[in-house]
């Protein structure tokens, strides 16, 4: 899936976003720096993973306009997103909505549900209180609960709530960041089944934001993986877990708590933590907690290449991870995806 | 056994006849972890405050009997208690930026902690230190604000403050529930070194079976308020008998690829 630098936007046939280059700066700290992405039109997930610090939430604010660009280009059904003003920007901002992670800041305390629904439609020129009921019924809620305060809902319900206000206005783009990182697994385990079914009724593109690789199989066809402000791995989801190329992925991938002992991985454990961004080493920004680096990842910063069809890393030894090279004290079990 | 809980009930006034936590028994030994599990509201939490003699601070009644190597906590003095909160069971939490009061540097607090505990000023600093090391922390983060570490940092300062007071038993309320998986690894890699080379008994609370299947050694499995389950890990995650259990488990998520 190689993109081609078009200038002519097709209507139909491209991506429905197509970031490039992204970089967002918050004084001299490079939150992000030369990110690319793509979300074919929906039914469609892109996962974007990565730790504290990476730049992925910061990637979909920028997407969002929730924060400026320092560089780069986002290209919405072929709109220039980062040029938009007024009128074009307010259509953008309907047409791509955001679930945060945390539902209790996301959420007026003071306001009602229904209220709090019933505003997104007014300020998008929609009326009727019985979009709101449908709405809620849509995310899996009683409509009853339009009359509730927030704090008289569940965290899982408050998410299905700022799920369904998202969708009230009917999004062709929607960014989850973190959306089940606050609720416990039996929860998370609802709001995710509400995404799956949502993406198929609705046809909807998202980007998926979250640390935690386990929640990305069933939910996206392509998965990028962030480090530093940088895409360290991407390709298609299923490739990109049953044969990482790049270490970083390798390390997330064990990370992964298995309930079955048989499926358990040998933990990676990386040394030092999780970098903050703006302090970029010298090579490959990996390098300092990378377990397999060499003399010249300490050097030279490791071009994205192809590894296998549409999947992409950026380590000078992914050839060798592919062919089943693993850190010292770690078997080659991860080969197999588990 | 280190810990012993034994017909423990948790409830607040008006509802004495529906416990918000009961525990017929429930026992942690030394160089042991035993896992609690279950959703939000099931009770795990206020089970902990119990054991700390702190439920009273949340408007609760505590009734039935918790030990510590034999002795009776439930019912001890404010003085007697204190003695042991902190200094002979620690517990830390699942947010550890809420455990630091963020105005101050996180040694003054580790430091003033040791000093309640009766220790030299002398001693309390080279305490400090030495803890920091046991967690893989540089002890000149010491010097730093709450804001100033990470989550991951803040909750080894919180597990080097139980060291540091050489506690016998670690009550960890979802301790890593907040943290990046990659964290996550790192803590419970930690928390198995406890067990492991000091004998620590820990109780471990959290939702997530997957990673109680990492870590424990036993399990108890509660729904609101009630334990539905016990057994070994291996046992309960591999062959549950109750159907929470599974409900539980088959919320994990896995990270196989389905075709």
């Amino acid at each position: 899936m190689t993109v081609q630098p078009t200038t002519v936007q097709p209507t139909t046939g491209g991506p429905l976003l197509e970031v490039r280059d992204l970089k967002v700066s918050f004084g001299p700290v490079r939150a992000l720096d030369g990110v690319s992405l793509e979300l074919a039109p929906g039914p469609f997930g892109l996962a974007l993973v990565g730790e504290s610090g990476s730049g992925k939430t910061t990637a979909g604010r920028a997407i969002l306009r929730l924060v400026s660009a320092a560089g780069g280009t986002v290209r919405f059904e072929g709109q220039d997103v980062l040029a938009l003003r007024g009128r074009r920007l307010r259509d953008y901002r309907r047409a791509a909505q955001i679930v945060f992670q945390d539902a209790d800041n996301s959420l007026d305390p003071r306001m009602r549900i229904g209220t709090a629904i019933g505003e997104v439609l007014k300020v998008h020129g929609d009326r009727g209180t019985d979009r709101v009921a449908a709405l809620l019924s849509e995310a899996a809620l009683d409509p009853a609960l339009a009359s509730r305060y927030p704090h008289q809902l569940s965290g899982g319900q408050r998410q299905r709530v700022a799920i369904a206000r998202a969708l009230a206005v009917s999004p062709r783009l929607l960014v989850l960041d973190e959306p089940t990182s606050a609720l416990d697994v039996t929860a998370q385990a609802r709001i995710l089944a509400l995404i799956r079914r949502l993406r198929t009724e609705r046809a909807l593109a998202y980007l998926l934001i979250t640390h935690n690789l386990a929640i990305v199989p069933e939910l996206c066809e392509r998965t990028a993986v962030l480090y530093l402000g940088r895409v360290v791995e991407t390709g298609p989801t299923a490739d990109l877990l049953a044969r990482p190329a790049h270490p970083y992925t390798l390390a997330l991938c064990s990370a992964v708590p298995e309930v079955d002992p048989a499926t358990r991985r040998t933990r990676i454990i990386l040394p030092g933590d999780t970098p903050r961004a703006g302090s970029q080493p010298g090579g490959c920004p990996f390098h300092p907690r990378c377990p397999l680096a060499v003399d010249r990842c300490r050097v030279t910063v490791p071009p994205s290449h192809e590894v296998a069809p549409g999947h992409h890393a950026a380590c000078h030894r992914a050839e060798e991870v592919l062919a089943g090279l693993r850190p010292p004290g770690a078997s080659a079990q991860l080969a197999d995806g588990g | 056994m280190k810990l012993e809980l034994r017909d423990l009930e948790v409830s607040f006034a008006g509802q004495r006849d529906r416990p918000v936590a009961s525990v017929g028994e429930l026992a942690v030994d030394a160089g042991e972890i035993v896992g609690v599990a279950g959703e939000s509201g099931s009770g795990k939490s206020m089970m902990i405050l119990a054991v700390l003699g702190l439920a009273g601070t949340a408007g609760a009644t505590v009734t039935g009997s918790v030990r510590l190597d034999g002795q009776e906590l439930i019912g001890m003095s404010g003085a007697g208690l204190r003695a042991i909160r902190g200094r002979r069971i620690a517990a830390i939490f699942q947010s550890p930026a809420l455990a630091f009061n963020p105005v101050y540097r996180v040694g003054r607090i580790v430091h003033r902690t040791l000093r309640l505990h009766g220790l030299s000023a002398a001693a309390a600093g080279a305490r400090a230190e030495e803890a920091m090391r046991s967690v893989l922390l540089d002890p000149h983060l010491l010097r730093r604000y709450p804001s100033q570490l990470s989550g991951g940092q803040l909750q080894r300062v919180a597990i080097a403050l139980a060291l540091a007071l050489r506690a016998e038993v670690l009550l960890a309320d979802e301790p890593t529930s907040a943290l990046d998986v990659t964290v996550q690894a790192e803590v419970l890699e930690l928390l198995r070194e406890l067990r492991d080379e000091r004998g620590m008994a820990i109780l471990f609370v959290s939702h997530d079976l997957a990673v109680i299947a990492e870590l424990c050694d036993r399990v108890a499995v509660m729904r609101a308020g009630q334990v539905v389950e016990t057994g070994p890990v291996g046992q309960v995650t591999t062959a549950p008998r109750h159907d929470y259990t599974r409900e539980l488990l088959a919320a994990v998520p896995r990270l196989e690829v389905r075709p």
